[in-house]
């Protein structure tokens, strides 16, 4: 499978259509429902090879362009949503220079 | 031929599998195919949404609330983001820095924009989406529509040829008529035919009669005057005098 290729587990003859933010291989218990005693069992099962990691962030990419970018009366959420991420984003790469502001000594 | 022994020796099974072999498309194949892989309910052709996802406050999707719901109630999420916030900002893990004071700026300045503008250009931007929609569709809708219009021109035409038939019936009653009429006519014309040559055939015969009649007549006097003889007129003539004579007597 190289770049560009449909992931592995799709048959157009099954699956139809390629949806993008779809998970074509074998369903696991979703996160929320999974105990905390079985959720080291639940880690260790999950795929922690980059181009798996690349994979679920494109679907939960595609997941967010479905639901609140791509919908016909699609509204101003997805830009404020975009603007919030790229805040905390900037904030976390800048924090060690911000932190350099703080005005009170003890906390 | 499906002959019923045929049927029973197998002949045409073969057949009639291929007669019955589904396509690609057909909902029984997908039913198969969907059933040896997987719950068919789980790969159904995925549907663009019309409504985006629901969000409060502008961009905060309406699912974080309600996890909340089944544990705090209506108020957690709130009391939680306010407590973070307080911790945050108390022990500075979120700096109070001058971007702070710029960003709230901005927030009123996006706030006022969107509140005022929001609407006007939502539906502007519905109305535009609409018409775009509307275009993209305008092929296939006047295809449609052109052919629901041949449709009717079609069963307007069949119901005009019935018309046509009721016509040709009615021509053909009219010819059924005429013939009948000329028919009648040239019977009559025989009829009158035969009628003028049997009265020539009387009065021929008439005429001939009359003629042989007044023939011999003519003849039966002429012989008889010519059978008269001197002789007989005198007698006669005498015979008159005397009755003469015998009536003046009387």
């Amino acid at each position: 499978m190289g770049f560009g290729d449909y992931p592995l587990e799709y048959n157009p003859k099954v699956h139809g259509p390629y949806d993008p933010a779809r998970f074509y291989g074998k369903a696991d218990t979703p996160l929320a429902q999974v105990k905390l005693s079985e959720l080291g069992a639940w880690l260790a099962r999950r795929n922690k090879s980059p181009q798996a990691m690349v994979a679920a962030v494109s679907r939960a990419y595609w997941r967010w362009q479905h639901k609140y970018v791509l919908p016909k009366r699609a509204g101003i959420a997805p830009f404020l949503q975009a603007t919030v991420g790229t805040m905390i984003i900037f904030y976390t790469l800048n924090y060690n220079r911000i932190t350099q502001h703080r005005n009170y000594k003890y906390h | 031929m499906l002959s019923r022994a045929a049927l029973l020796s197998g002949q045409n099974s073969r057949a009639l599998v291929a007669f019955s072999r589904a396509t690609g498309t057909t909902p029984a194949s997908n039913a198969a195919a969907a059933a040896t892989d997987s719950p068919s309910s789980l790969y159904q052709r995925p549907v663009r949404l019309i409504e985006p996802g629901k969000v409060r406050h502008g961009f905060i999707p309406e699912e974080w609330f309600q996890a909340f719901y089944a544990k705090t109630g209506v108020t957690g999420p709130y009391t939680f983001a306010v407590t973070l916030t307080t911790y945050l900002v108390s022990k500075e893990i979120y700096v109070l820095e001058h971007e702070y004071y710029s960003g709230l700026s901005l927030f009123l300045m996006w706030y006022v924009g969107i509140k005022k503008l929001g609407p006007k250009l939502a539906a502007y931007l519905d109305k535009e989406i609409d018409q775009y929609e509307k275009d993209w569709n305008s092929g296939r809708v006047s295809q449609k529509e052109g052919l629901e219009a041949q449709i009717a021109d079609e069963e307007k035409a069949q119901w005009s040829i019935e018309g046509q038939n009721i016509l040709i019936q009615a021509k053909r009653e009219n010819v059924a008529l005429q013939l009948e009429a000329n028919y009648r006519e040239r019977l009559m014309n025989a009829y009158q035919a035969v009628k003028s040559r049997l009265d020539y055939q009387v009065e021929k015969t008439n005429a001939e009669r009359r003629i042989t009649q007044k023939n011999l007549v003519e003849y039966v006097v002429a012989r008889v005057k010519a059978s008269i003889t001197p002789d007989q007129e005198k007698q006669n003539i005498n015979q008159c005098i005397s009755d003469l004579a015998l009536l003046a007597k009387a």
